[in-house]
């Protein structure tokens, strides 16, 4: 009867805009449902896990904890960025607790199988005796780390846990293509110009409330004094990705109203233009002509959200104090975005509630959003 | 030798893989048979493989001439 429930429930969010609810709360405060999601919404698709600058070297590396999964994200000693499951093919032993540069090899701590930075097996000390390193029942080359398949776009590392979904190319084609014009080096500021912020809520309603500009002028009324609601679109592709865009972006200007250097070759679009998209599940993009940003989910519980904040430029070396400058106003707005975001999740402790309603006119990005979770959910079983 | 294991658990302390990878050889080269000479040798390979230290193919071109690796 309980399942019979929640896929009426589904069904509800799938309804035309107008007519629809939204996502019922157990969506938001059951850890139950937040497994079930996790295998539906994160581990079949392409989810963001990091960006390429964590690992900026070679041998650079840095365990990562995503969905309880223990991670390595790796640049290996050719300067390919790989994300590996984090243990020994030996005894399941974790390979690196802490993040560090590889110098040569990574040797398990416990009985010093050895891995190459690319995830080959290379050595398998005294596995046949004493100084013995062989044995014919230990294959090296069928026990490499286990590969996570990954895709670099944008500087962000996407993985899919579960290996089933189809080339990132294939199901971002349509972002790739809108975004054509910005297919450009993207230089990631550097320490200055990332910042983590630790959030109360259900990962989705960070994605919910970054989707859409409804809230703009009563959350952001500083951003509101030169990007009016009605200056605002909404962007849509269902089963994608959803967002807003702006007419209006303005570039920030220094104390000599300097400039950070614009991206080359950008139409007259962007001149004024500025797009902002959660790209499905848990990525968050911006788009300017003069600098990007992404915003990496990390869904650490039902109820519990990091967001890992990425600011890129159009060339490798900018102003440091425009950088940060940048960074702050930046962080003011996405820090004005935390109260709502922990306030929906207390509010998803409402016994009873529906899961809302959907502005036509102005919601209409987040009912995409819910309506891939359900589609999803419902494909799930 | 005792002076070599007080070196090694000194070089253990200060978790110097490059002094451990020049210190088993030294073990390896002074072990009266072949089973303990290949153990400290085996040492010498993974210290050398984990700090990317130039002397880790030779040491396994040794091992590997032995039948060990």
């Amino acid at each position: 009867m309980a399942k019979d429930i929640e896929l009426d429930a589904l069904d509800a969010v799938r309804r035309p805009v107008a007519s629809a609810n939204g996502l019922p709360n157990a969506h938001y405060t059951d850890p139950d449902m937040f497994r079930t999601e996790a295998q539906a919404l994160l581990m079949s698709t392409w989810a963001g896990l990091a960006v390429t600058a964590d690992v900026p070297e070679p041998g650079d590396a840095v365990p990562m904890d995503f969905l309880g999964m223990p991670l390595l994200l790796i640049r290996d000693k050719q300067g390919e960025v790989r994300v590996f499951q984090n243990i020994c093919r030996h005894r399941g032993m974790m390979l690196v607790p802490e993040p560090r540069k590889i110098e040569g090899a990574i040797r398990c701590p416990y009985h010093s199988w050895c891995y190459s930075t690319a995830g080959r097996l290379v050595s398998t000390p005294h596995v046949g005796g004493p100084g013995h390193n062989t044995h014919d029942a230990i294959d090296k080359d069928t026990l490499g780390l286990i590969e996570v398949p990954s895709h670099i776009w944008r500087e962000v590392v996407f993985i899919n846990v579960d290996g089933t979904a189809p080339p990132f190319e294939e199901v971002h084609a349509d972002l790739i293509a809108r975004w054509a014009e910005h297919d450009k080096p993207l230089y990631h500021g550097g320490a200055d110009s990332t910042f983590v912020l630790d959030v109360r809520t259900n990962w989705k309603l960070a994605v919910e409330n970054y989707c859409e500009s409804y809230h703009l002028p009563w959350v952001h009324p500083g951003l509101n004094s030169y990007s009016r609601l009605e200056d605002h679109y909404n962007i849509e592709a269902p089963g994608h990705y959803s967002g807003q865009g702006t007419l209006v972006y303005r570039q920030l200007r220094g104390v000599n109203e300097e400039v950070f250097p614009d991206f080359e070759g950008l139409s007259e679009k962007w001149v004024e233009g500025g797009e902002y998209v959660a790209l499905y599940p848990n990525v968050l993009l911006g788009v300017q002509r003069d600098h990007a940003f992404a915003i990496v989910l990390d869904p650490v519980a039902q109820d519990h959200t990091r967001e890992h904040i990425h600011l890129f430029y159009a060339t490798p070396r900018t102003d440091e104090g425009m950088r940060a400058k940048n960074a702050t106003l930046w962080k003011t707005v996405f820090e004005e975005d935390i109260g709502v975001c922990e306030g929906m999740q207390r509010g998803r402790s409402a016994p009873g509630f529906d899961g809302g309603r959907f502005s036509p006119a102005m919601d209409s990005p987040t009912h995409c959003f819910h309506d891939w979770v359900a589609m999803r959910m419902q494909g799930h079983g | 030798m005792a002076d070599l294991a007080r070196r090694l658990l000194d070089a253990h302390a200060r978790d110097d893989r490059k002094a451990l990878v020049a210190l088993y050889e030294e073990a390896a080269n002074c072990a009266n048979d072949l089973d303990a000479a290949c153990f400290y040798l085996t040492h010498a390979w993974v210290f050398a493989l984990d700090a990317g230290h130039s002397a880790a193919d030779a040491l396994y071109d040794r091992l590997h001439g032995l039948g060990r690796a």
